[in-house]
């Protein structure tokens, strides 16, 4: 008996020590593991600040905010277009913004008037960013970590009152409690009341399994009390207050106190009210069963009785407590941010990303990653691909037909908004970065910006021929170019060419220029997959993915500047310190004056070329420029484009490769107009570079001629490149009255 | 050199900042959605005049209705181009100010953030182009330097103190470069202005 004994006290202490070993490994170690937090840009509020009513107010609802009186920090009144928000506050990398009251109002989509109430004064303030996703551990748990000092005093005291009152006195079990609570659960013939202190709970989530054993029972309380040995007791609570598991978005579960609160309420847990930390203690209980958005009337009611106990435990004085209870829940109505809300755009930060860290860091340590996403704009992207898709079809089933939407902040590169599919919250496929196809005549501006960089030879008017040939190769093979509509047209200025976007004359240019020159631009401007050498590459035989094709245009939209395009701006380790910084970088890749040319074609194409029928959708007065592609069969349809603050780059198609009756003007511009439509934003207007000038012309004729004649077109020229001829109208009285008019008012 | 460099990147500032205060907020081509009545768009000039509201046969507001068809030749001949780039905000002057400080204290990368947040809110002033340039002297990345110097010169237009502001810089950095011909190039450039 007594050897048995020995045996069974030595196994015992072996099996001590393994425990001892698991429990101290985990709680030396890292405890938790964090996932990355990705957030939106943050809304710059200011005079001037081009934003809609309708968008600030969706911009607020993203980044948590309440509507109400506009006093509570996270909380905004609006009154028509008058706005008095409330911020938060917001610890960014490249500093801190204060909590502030700032009143504005909105007038044609621009704030005026704004002012800062309460706080620190700032002619500019930015708004906390929305967040849009995270980077999550294996197992989806997700956590924000608090420490105990930073949470509200109320909330450990209750959560003892009602779930382990003698916490600080116990060594990790309390027989007391559990004689107490058996006798309970006797007496009511079913489990009714639990004995496990807040130790025992913590070690069951954190080591065990959920099986209810007396094996596992016995496990929880040795590893319980060898908890106690080790460490200290507000250390146990503070890993309890991160670890406890307090509901479910989806497949992600929302672990501890600190995430809980901004879950459920959309506020920091230093800002809950006593309702708010009852609520959450006694949902510690049983997350799905009182979860106050699905049940609300038993979350009310488990809530209200901690409230008693918090007044039985004299946390709190009647008259608050009965206060509390009178309150509503005052959960939101939707968490914060839910789960995978902009997959293509996750997933290229996500591949940006992986230039830098390991996917292991990223899921477990807590970082901050500063996007560029625009909310608004995605939120416009998106709608102008769900809503124009259906609409394209024509004849054809709809359903097989494919988008996609880029948008970029013209001048920084900034990846704003991108739609991967007429699905935007489809997590699959991500046709923005992995569709590679054909691009078709968006080769065209490179072709003659690549000729207009030779001024002596090409400029705007020069003349090309709309005539079709045939090229002969060394095997044998033979090619023969044609026009999208089959007709010819003997001598265009190119200009005209390249807004109409004329094959033959396009084709003409790139073999006079050389199909290597017009790789070479490519390449400058971005592309950095081979190009073919055949001339087929003339007419866009180069496939591309839309992200690309945003990236080469970003050069033609500047000056000629390349700039990366980018998703991320900083991404900051748990406690805010920078890791990286990706700075905005520009590098002058062509000669400004010849992009100037270009784009003044680009204009033309929006006003009298392949893109003008974007006018029956956007506002006259926005000034584009933009250009068509489409492949045979309407395979893929394709429109780039910009205004003064924007770049866009719409693709439709289907993906199977399958011919559609669309062109670029008929399936991509629809989709691309329909999403410039609905953003406020500055028209397309270049400053002229230095050595450009501009001249009355009549291109069809390469002369110099007076403003008011016929077929006067002011033309910008490199200098020196200009016609030196010179043709003048006789007559049309009315015209040079009218110039002489315009003379006398300048 | 560099010295010499940041000497002519201060004088800039203080040249900037002036030119920020003399020319407020820019922005006489912004199409806002729906609202007010739209304005007129900028229309193209053929002399160097800068006074916006002093072209009214350009309206399109006051052209007749038809001229609102998409493709009709009242648009054919009007591209739209302007001679000088925006000026700077309130609002974005204040975060160039910030900028100058933290430029003040040693702090390159603090000021590099800040004017990246001018340049989001105001990306067709020269000046901020200008400035990003400074910032990158002064953290001795001269590569960056000229090419935010060249971006900048891309928005001076007609403004000929910022051009021989911006030319006179690139001299600069384009010298402490080694890149004797392309200052000397540059330097050329401003005094011809």
């Amino acid at each position: 008996m007594f050897r048995l004994c020995a045996i069974g006290l030595v196994l015992l202490a072996g099996w001590m020590v393994y425990l001892d070993a698991v429990v101290t490994s985990r709680f030396e170690g890292r405890r938790f593991e964090v996932p990355s937090r990705v957030y939106a840009r943050p809304l710059e509020l200011f005079d001037g600040a081009s934003v809609s009513a309708s968008a600030l107010e969706r911009e607020l609802s993203l980044s948590g905010f309440r509507k109400g009186g506009g006093e509570k920090a996270g909380s905004y009144q609006r009154s028509g277009n008058r706005f008095v928000i409330s911020t938060r506050g917001f610890s960014f990398p490249d500093g801190d913004e204060p909590r502030r009251r700032i009143s504005l109002s909105v007038s044609g989509d621009r704030v005026q008037g704004f002012s800062v109430i309460q706080g620190e004064s700032a002619p500019i303030v930015r708004l906390e960013p929305a967040q849009i996703g995270g980077i999550y551990p294996a197992h989806k748990e997700d956590r924000v970590l608090v420490q105990l000092d930073e949470v509200p005093a109320l909330l450990p005291t209750t959560l003892m009152a009602v779930e382990d009152r003698n916490f600080y006195d116990h060594f990790g079990i309390a027989p007391l409690s559990i004689g107490r609570a058996m006798l309970a659960n006797i007496q009511a013939g079913r489990i009714v009341q639990g004995g496990s202190t807040l130790t025992q709970q913590l070690v069951k989530n954190f080591f065990l399994t959920r099986e209810q054993t007396l094996v596992r029972k016995a496990n929880e309380a040795l590893m319980s009390v060898l908890l106690e040995l080790h460490y200290e007791k507000n250390d146990i609570l503070e890993t309890y207050l991160n670890e406890v598991y307090l509901g479910q978005a989806g497949t992600r579960s929302i672990h501890g106190f600190g995430l809980a609160s901004q879950f459920y309420f959309g506020e920091s847990l230093k800002d809950l009210d006593v309702h708010q930390i009852a609520l959450l203690v006694g949902m510690v209980k049983g997350p799905s069963y009182y979860n106050p958005r699905r049940h609300p009337e038993r979350a009310t009611e488990r809530r209200n009785l901690v409230i008693s106990e918090m007044e039985e435990a004299g946390l709190i004085e009647p008259g608050r407590a009965a206060r509390a209870r009178g309150l509503p829940l005052g959960v939101s109505e939707r968490p914060s941010y839910s789960e995978n809300r902009y997959p293509a755009y996750i997933d290229l930060v996500r591949r940006h990303l992986a230039r830098d860290y390991k996917e292991e860091d990223l899921r477990s340590e807590g970082l901050r990653i500063f996007t560029t996403l625009n909310p608004a704009i995605q939120y416009a992207a998106e709608y102008a691909v769900t809503e124009t898709l259906p609409r394209l079809a024509g004849g054809q089933s709809s359903e097989a037909l494919e988008a996609t939407l880029v948008v970029t902040a013209k001048d920084s590169g900034e990846v704003l908004a991108l739609v991967g599919g007429r699905d935007p919250q489809f997590a699959g496929f991500n046709r923005a970065l992995d569709a590679n196809r054909p691009i078709g005549s968006l080769i065209k501006p490179f072709i003659y910006l690549s000729a207009l960089q030779e001024p002596e030879r090409y400029t705007l008017s020069t003349p090309v021929l709309d005539k079709s040939f045939t090229l002969e190769f060394d095997d044998g093979k033979r090619w023969q170019p044609k026009n999208y509509d089959g007709e010819e047209r003997g001598e265009v200025p190119l200009h005209k060419a390249l807004s109409r976007s004329y094959n033959l004359p396009a084709v003409r240019v790139g073999l006079d220029i050389g199909v290597d020159v017009v790789r070479e631009t490519l390449t400058a401007f971005g592309v950095d997959t081979p190009i073919s050498r055949y001339p087929s590459m003339l007419l866009g035989s180069v496939s591309m993915s839309p992200v690309t094709v945003a990236q080469i245009y970003q050069g033609l939209a500047t000056s000629g500047f390349n700039t990366p395009l980018r998703t991320i701006r900083e991404v900051t380790d748990a406690g805010g310190e920078a890791l990286s910084r990706y700075s905005l970088e520009v590098e002058q890749v062509a000669d400004p004056a010849a992009v100037h040319l270009v784009q003044y074609a680009m204009q033309e194409t929006m006003q009298e070329g392949t893109g003008r029928s974007a006018y029956y959708t956007v506002p006259q007065e926005l000034t584009l420029a933009g250009k068509t592609g489409t492949t045979d069969d309407g395979r893929d349809s394709w429109f780039a484009g910009f205004s003064g603050d924007l770049l866009a780059v719409a693709w439709v198609g289907r993906d199977d490769n399958g011919p559609t009756s669309l062109t670029g003007a008929s399936g991509a511009l629809p989709v691309w107009s329909r999403f410039m439509a609905q953003v406020p934003q500055h028209g397309f207007s270049p400053v002229v570079p230095d050595g450009v000038n501009y001249h009355w012309v009549n291109s069809e004729r390469q002369a110099l001629t007076d403003e008011y004649c016929d077929n006067a077109r002011l033309l910008p020229y490199i200098a020196g490149s200009e016609p030196t001829q010179t043709i003048s109208c006789s007559g049309n009285l009315e015209r040079r009255i009218r110039g002489w008019f315009e003379g006398l008012f300048q | 050199m560099i010295d010499r460099l940041s000497f002519r990147a201060a004088l800039l500032a203080a040249l900037l900042s002036l030119a920020g205060c003399a020319s407020g907020p820019g922005g006489g081509i912004y199409v806002p959605v729906g609202g007010e009545p739209a304005k007129a768009p900028e229309p193209p000039r053929t002399s160097t005049d800068t006074e916006e509201s002093e072209a009214p046969v350009w309206r399109k507001s006051e052209q007749p209705e038809a001229a609102q068809e998409p493709g009709e030749p009242s648009r054919s001949s009007s591209p739209s181009y302007r001679e000088t780039g925006d000026g700077l905000s309130p609002a974005a002057l204040s975060l160039v100010r910030e900028a100058e400080q933290l430029l003040a204290q040693g702090n390159v990368s603090g000021a590099i953030a800040r004017l990246e947040r001018v340049q989001r809110i105001a990306p067709r002033s020269a000046e901020v182009y200008f400035k990003l340039s400074e910032a990158y002297v002064a953290g001795n990345q001269l590569g960056s330097a000229e090419q935010f110097t060249l971006k900048g010169l891309s928005l001076a237009g007609s403004d000929i103190r910022l051009q021989r502001a911006g030319w006179l810089l690139l001299a600069d950095i384009r010298r402490a470069r080694g890149n004797v011909a392309g200052a000397d190039q540059a330097e050329a450039r401003a005094a011809a202005l």
